[in-house]
């Protein structure tokens, strides 16, 4: 590590958004006949010409997961865990109509554990996906714990709001860092030593627009009740005035500082990461990012969501392009695993959150 | 001999670690033969055994796995010599349909689940929920109106209304019978059957009917529908829709299951109000009132429905008035019949709502 080797960029995305978009479209119609149940195999077809449309050091990344096994996670879950839940929540109901205090407790208690079971969920979905992704013949995988996860981001969704927003860079981090630390590829294990420092310049920027944003709409909202009762405008017109002034003010004043700040967030934590003695980079800027997900925006909502797949294929080549390494890791020295995963699929998040990002 | 001229350079990862080492391969008439560049021999691929694994794009080459060892990776350049070479092209792994097949399969035995299983099914478990806890629960939201509305206190009237109630209530299972009965001031012409044994009338009703057959034609209905639990069922019914569309759409965002669950419940309800229409012959019958009253009430709302728009409580989820008063009358047997109240009675009742003298 001495030396710092040169730096590369050996993924390469070769998929094309023509043959993502009729897969969209065919999933779409075989979801419809199938009352949505496609799904799951339609994802699975999805993550193949994700993954399989990108080489890293000139061979193909390739994704085994399958479709029965997202469904029988799914099914798992709906039994054994969202079906108990609702069950208690419905008996909570009962208790808080009939006076009862416990059952105030009982439903703040399902709602608190639904949220860290949204975060479990998260991760464990995560393992999954990097069990089932194959390069050279050799399985990713990661470890850790999905509670563990779910405990650390409940910290840092307590610590937040506590620090008027300043824990978030940290908190961010932090997680970012439990995830790739705990990242495998066959028997060797990513290390990640990233943090925030040097972020909160850039937060600086986010925190002072998100103040100038509130101040703002507070302005615009005080007009907005002065205009209501002066003149003879209805309240429902002035309220949707109000509400997409507020939007084109969201857009000019937090978009851009907060793509600047994600874009920094990146690049250090892709300079973090390190493998079998090589370091990764991240040629993140603010401009392209921002275009990115603008773009993906703009696709998810325009096509109610059909057309996902087409963002996720954006953002493969977006981090394709960018990803630098410095160096090639010393694959020779990478093993397979004898860890081969879950046998089933991220059937908690599939319950619980219902939009996956694939 | 074409095995000099099929000599092929290629790259080779063993799937035991994750390096990649350059190769000549050489076609025999039984498979390929993987050597080293030192010409050490690596592997023996049988030709019943290659699997094709895409193309090698940037060499023109193929890219090659062996079911016998199906961790390592193979790629060919130039590959068109090769592809002359072997006996029969490898095919790709054959799509398979029985995920689809499965997936329509599922939808259909979901869908006919329920619309078949449903009904009988909330039935059946709102015949599991404990009596007291039904109670309990229509207590709380009887108490709960009472809060939102005003009550009518006249105590003659009450008791009177009680005591009707108590008579209908006969042949219902006994622990049924127990039921009070609320008058809470309200223009609309409505009354409910909340879960356990609580009848809500509002004074729109007491004002609009003429004569005691009529309030006895109502409250036998209410009647019905508690001693056949129609409500807890109902609510048992809205659950299951809602679980039911969350589970196969996974929308979490309950939109679907709102969506689908409003769209049946109109069905069952109207289903519901049939079959309390037909109970409430039965109750009136045994009760030696005859359903003249009942039918002669629904004949008026016809007529009323034709002007207000007060009436739309019972119209959503009600039959309409003209249907049900045809289906009481075809039922109507000529008997003589008592008086449902006494005259004194009748006006106690009318009187409920009215302040008490001092």
């Amino acid at each position: 590590m001495s030396i710092s080797a040169p730096l590369q960029r050996p993924f390469v995305h070769s998929g094309g958004t023509g043959a993502m978009i009729r897969l969209a479209l065919v999933n779409l119609v075989l979801s419809v006949v199938t009352l949505s149940l496609w799904r799951f195999w339609g994802k699975t077809r999805v993550r193949r010409q994700l993954w399989g449309g990108t080489t890293a050091w000139a061979d193909p990344v390739e994704y085994i997961g399958t479709g029965k096994e997202l469904f029988i996670g799914f099914l798992l879950v709906l039994f054994v865990i969202y079906l108990p839940i609702v069950g208690g929540l419905a008996w909570a109901q009962v208790l808080v109509a009939a006076g009862d205090p416990l059952g105030g407790l009982v439903m703040s208690v399902l709602y608190l554990l639904t949220v860290l079971l949204v975060a479990v969920g998260l991760y464990r979905a995560r393992r999954y996906q990097m069990s089932r992704t194959r390069w050279r013949g050799i399985r990713g995988g990661q470890t850790g714990s999905g509670w563990g996860y779910a405990l650390r981001s409940l910290l840092v969704w307590i610590a937040v709001p506590l620090s008027l927003g300043w824990a978030w860079p940290w908190g961010e981090m932090w997680l970012a860092r439990y995830r790739f630390n705990n990242t495998t590829f066959g028997d060797r294990r990513f290390t990640c030593d990233a943090t925030a420092s040097g972020l909160y310049g850039r937060f600086l920027l986010v925190w002072i627009s998100g103040l100038l944003f509130a101040l703002v709409a507070a302005f615009l909202a005080w007009g907005a009740a002065e205009v209501a009762r002066g003149s003879g405008l209805s309240e429902a017109r002035v309220g949707f005035l109000f509400t997409m002034a507020l939007a084109v003010l969201a857009v000019i004043i937090l978009v851009l500082p907060w793509a600047w700040y994600r874009a920094g967030f990146y690049r250090n934590l892709a300079a973090g990461i390190r493998f079998e003695g090589s370091r990764f980079a991240a040629d993140a800027g603010a401009w392209r990012l921002m275009r990115l997900v603008a773009g993906n925006m703009v696709i998810s909502l325009f096509s109610l969501g059909t057309l996902r797949p087409w963002a996720s294929l954006r953002t493969f080549r977006y981090a394709c392009a960018i990803i630098g390494v410095e160096g090639e890791p010393d694959f020779a020295a990478v093993h397979r695993s004898a860890d081969t995963g879950p046998k089933t699929g991220e059937g908690l998040i599939a319950v619980l959150d219902g939009a996956g990002e694939f | 001999m074409n095995g000099i001229a099929a000599d092929r350079p290629g790259r080779f990862s063993d799937g035991r670690s994750a390096a990649v080492r350059k190769v000549v391969v050489r076609v025999l008439a039984t498979g390929l033969e993987i050597r080293g560049a030192d010409g050490f021999l690596i592997a023996v691929w049988k030709t019943g055994d290659l699997i094709a694994d895409g193309n090698w794009a940037e060499k023109r080459g193929v890219r090659l796995r062996c079911a016998s060892e199906p961790d390592a990776r193979l790629a060919i350049e130039d590959a068109y010599v090769i592809r002359d070479v072997l006996p029969q092209p490898p095919s790709p792994p054959r799509r398979k349909r029985h995920a689809l097949v499965l997936a329509c399969l599922l939808g259909a035995g979901v869908l006919a689940g329920l619309l078949l299983g449903l009904a009988p099914g909330s039935r059946l478990l709102a015949h599991l929920v404990p009596v007291g806890l039904e109670r309990q629960w229509g207590q709380s939201i009887a108490t709960g109106l009472e809060g939102q509305m005003k009550a009518c206190e006249g105590r003659d009237g009450l008791r009177v209304l009680d005591a009707l109630a108590r008579r209908l209530a006969e042949p219902l299972p006994a622990e049924r019978r127990q039921v009070s009965i609320h008058v809470l001031r309200s223009k609309d012409i409505n009354a409910l059957a909340l879960p356990g044994g609580e009848i809500i009338l509002f004074s729109g009703l007491l004002a609009k009917a003429e004569g005691p057959d009529e309030l006895a034609g109502v409250l036998a209905h209410e009647l019905t529908h508690i001693g056949q639990r129609h409500v807890t069922a109902a609510m048992i019914r809205a659950l299951g829709v809602g679980v039911f569309a969350t589970m196969i759409t996974g929308d979490a965002s309950g939109l679907v299951a709102s969506g689908l669950g409003a769209a049946l419940a109109g069905a069952y309800s109207r289903e519901d109000e049939s079959a309390a229409d037909m109970g409430a012959l039965s109750l009136l019958e045994a009760a030696g009132i005859g359903s003249e009253g009942l039918a002669q009430f629904f004949r008026r709302l016809e007529i009323m429905e034709g002007q207000q728009g007060q009436l739309l409580a019972w119209l959503g989820t009600h039959p309409e008035s003209g249907s049900r008063a045809a289906a009481v009358e075809a039922r109507r047997r000529p008997e003589p019949h008592l008086p449902a109240l006494s005259d004194a009675d009748w006006q106690a009742v009318k009187r409920v709502c009215s302040k008490p003298k001092p």
